[in-house]
């Protein structure tokens, strides 16, 4: 007999045992981040439990959102579970690219949606619809240097006029500088932080823009105001530059996400290992929280979303939940996790996830424009924050630029 | 008639070494028309709608409106004028410099072969690395650069936070990597060029200077045109080391080239088909530059 004939048999059992196996497989479609490194860690462990093999993705941030819309636009099925960062929960929702999970939470005990505060339940919400779950929950806190403070007899601010004090005698005193923001191209971050914490919104209910409101006005000059007591490369500094400043030089204090929590506790990454505390981001007329993070979720068209389903309570229920913030996770805001006394000792910061019920949170904003939004703003601010405009002229000319493009909400 | 024979016999193998010739060079017609063709009509087509990526609404036919969208939003002939700043600081900067390394290179003094090598160290790296590399060179705080000018009490701008230092910063960069190629070209021209006139001009009692100015450079002028060209698309096309350098075109819009207006419609506000009709204005917008610059090269020979 032909050794083809022979082989045969052979070839297409191996091939059926493959599909099989193949059609059992999850995919997992994550970006470089202490979460991802922290979900990737539970994979054998998963494998071994269910028989399921798990291939990893990993895409870098400036690319993934737009590689998985297209993905799901063109209906691969490549991934079973995709993680995705906030500010594109509502362009992800327009386009239907995430299935809704709802009714899996309701009905998993593992997962337990009455772990998290009501404000943290809506998290991942798009038109109530829920499209992703919690992955981390990174609040704009502030962190500051406790031998610089303790030295100059200062307390953490309760207030933004407590911080620009705190901010003045710090650079006065001749110990470093006051404080850190990133006024580059993040500071849309900041900016819109302070306008909420001013009172401000930045467009109404109709999608009419109102950057330059008396409050938007205000929270822009205080920002600007507060650039003296900054290093003078904080106007060009992203996110990243402040906090590795922060964590390499001395400063007394920065406004930031809790999530970089993990870049502290690295010795490689800063010189003040044991001198940095953290409290409650300062408030203004408004008692605000910037909430940001991850969300985790199955795509629409996943191929396996039972399995994805099952992957997602064995990492993210409440049982694991310690091992997954022990993993190197940037941690997720539940109860059981954010109250825990062995696990505030090691991680002293979690008491700020606590977010007070009544507290207004504001996640990004939840527009399908947001992106082209933002550049506007972010291409207002350097002018602003540099001095070439003015701030009530800078303002003036953003809110006619922000109007086409918010216009594009209600365009059917 | 065996004349006769003979002619149709030679016509017969023309005609079989024609399609011979035409089936051999298929292949690569069948990779520009995929890899060229095919995608550039893609993206004519896609300019003529009104698509994104997230299909916020439902597509279709809109025309020329993305064009005149684009027409009349200022973002556009910013990141012209921007992209325009660049590509000349790029020409008066690097040619001059590159012919002048060029020059002294080709008269082989001590340490010719070491500061050749040197020299074209930077061309050899990445833009993102060189960008990365610069930008902590850069930083105002904790750069060498800005370190280094205090050291003389000069104090440093913040290279990334302003316009115009942000737009020299890019120059500088883009000169530091590019001046090599500049140089090696103008080099493999000198070291063609005839050396009986310059040793007739020199017998007759001109100058060095003169002798450059005179029979040197208009004889490299060919060579020059076809560097200016190349630097003119890098300089259209720029895009890795600008996004490192200053976070996408920052601060603001200051070095929001072209390419990278394009790049942000696109891939960050998911505007797929504004970014398409950006893409084609581009085209529009080079080809004269590429007629101006066949004119010259005709009249340079």
């Amino acid at each position: 007999m032909p050794i083809a004939k022979k082989l045969l048999p052979a070839a297409v059992l191996l091939a059926s045992m493959t599909t099989l196996s193949y059609a059992d497989d999850l995919n997992l479609f994550l970006s470089p981040s202490p979460s991802s490194t922290a979900i990737q860690s539970f994979i054998p462990a998963f494998e071994k439990a269910t028989g399921h093999t798990v291939h990893v993705t990993e895409v870098p941030y400036g690319e993934m959102h737009q590689k998985l819309m297209l993905s799901v636009q063109l209906k691969q099925g490549q991934y079973d579970i995709a993680q995705f960062d906030n500010s594109f929960l509502t362009p992800f929702g327009a386009a239907g690219t995430m299935l809704p999970l709802d009714d899996k939470i309701a009905a998993s005990k593992e997962y337990d949606i009455s772990d998290f505060s009501k404000g943290q339940q809506d998290y991942g919400k798009y038109k109530g619809q829920t499209l992703g779950l919690t992955l981390s929950t990174e609040p704009f806190i502030q962190w500051y240097r406790t031998d610089i403070y303790d030295a100059l007899g200062l307390k953490p601010a309760k207030t933004w006029d407590e911080f620009k004090a705190n901010a003045k005698a710090v650079k006065d005193s001749g110990k470093g500088d006051g404080f850190i923001f990133g006024y580059g191209p993040n500071v849309s971050w900041w900016w819109m932080a302070m306008v909420w914490s001013f009172g401000g919104h930045l467009y109404d209910d109709n999608y009419n823009p109102t950057v330059n409101s008396p409050e938007a006005v205000a929270a822009t000059q205080f920002l600007k105001d507060l650039l003296p007591y900054a290093p003078e490369g904080a106007l060009s500094a992203s996110s990243d530059d402040a906090t590795i400043k922060f964590l390499s030089t001395d400063i007394g204090a920065m406004v930031q996400y809790s999530g970089y929590w993990g870049m502290l506790l690295d010795p490689a990454n800063q010189k003040h290992l044991g001198k940095i505390g953290t409290a409650p981001m300062p408030k203004g007329a408004a008692d605000v929280v910037h909430l940001a993070g991850w969300n985790i979720g199955i795509p629409a068209d996943a191929k396996n979303p039972e399995v994805a389903w099952q992957f997602l309570e064995f990492v993210l229920g409440k049982s694991n939940a310690k091992n997954y913030l022990n993993a190197g996770a940037a941690a997720i805001g539940r109860k059981s996790i954010i109250t825990d006394p062995e696990l505030i000792a090691k991680y002293p910061y979690l008491p700020v996830l606590d977010i007070a019920e009544g507290t207004r949170i504001e996640r990004y904003p939840q527009i399908r424009v947001w992106p082209e939004f933002e550049k506007a703003a972010l291409d207002a601010l350097a002018g602003i924050m540099n001095g070439s405009v003015e701030v009530k002229a800078g303002l003036d000319a953003l809110e006619e630029t922000e109007k086409p493009i918010l216009a594009q909400e209600n365009a059917k | 008639m065996s004349a006769l024979r003979s002619s149709s016999r030679d016509k017969s193998i023309e005609v079989a070494n024609a399609r011979l010739a035409g089936i051999l060079v298929l292949p690569t017609w069948l990779i520009i028309i995929t890899v060229f063709a095919l995608p550039i009509l893609g993206a004519l087509y896609l300019s003529f709608r009104n698509e994104t990526l997230g299909t916020f609404v439902p597509a279709r036919f809109i025309g020329f409106e993305n064009y005149l969208q684009a027409l009349v939003d200022p973002r556009f002939w910013e990141s012209i004028w921007v992209t325009l700043i660049l590509m000349v600081l790029a020409i008066i900067v690097q040619i001059p410099l590159g012919i002048g390394l060029a020059v002294l290179l080709h008269r082989n003094l001590a340490g010719t072969q070491f500061f050749r090598t040197v020299l074209i160290i930077p061309m050899l790296l990445t833009p993102v690395a060189v960008g990365l590399m610069w930008r902590f060179l850069f930083d105002a705080d904790l750069g060498v650069i800005n370190w280094a000018l205090d050291q003389i009490n000069v104090h440093g701008p913040n290279w990334l936070g302003w316009r115009w230092p942000a737009i020299m910063a890019v120059t500088i960069v883009d000169s530091w990597q590019s001046i090599p190629f500049v140089m090696l070209i103008a080099l493999a021209g000198l070291t063609g060029l005839p050396k009986g006139p310059r040793e007739a001009a020199a017998i007759d009692g001109a100058r060095a200077s003169q002798i450059f100015f005179h029979i040197t450079l208009p004889s490299l002028l060919p060579i020059v045109l076809v560097i200016a060209m190349i630097r003119i698309i890098d300089c259209l096309k720029m895009f890795d080391l600008i996004f490192i350098l200053t976070g996408k075109g920052g601060p603001g819009t200051a070095t929001q080239t072209l390419g990278m207006l394009t790049y942000n419609t696109g891939f960050i506000f998911f505007q797929t088909s504004r970014a398409a009709a950006l893409g084609v204005l581009m085209v529009i917008l080079v080809a004269p530059i590429y007629v101006m610059w066949r004119r010259a090269t005709e009249y340079a020979r």
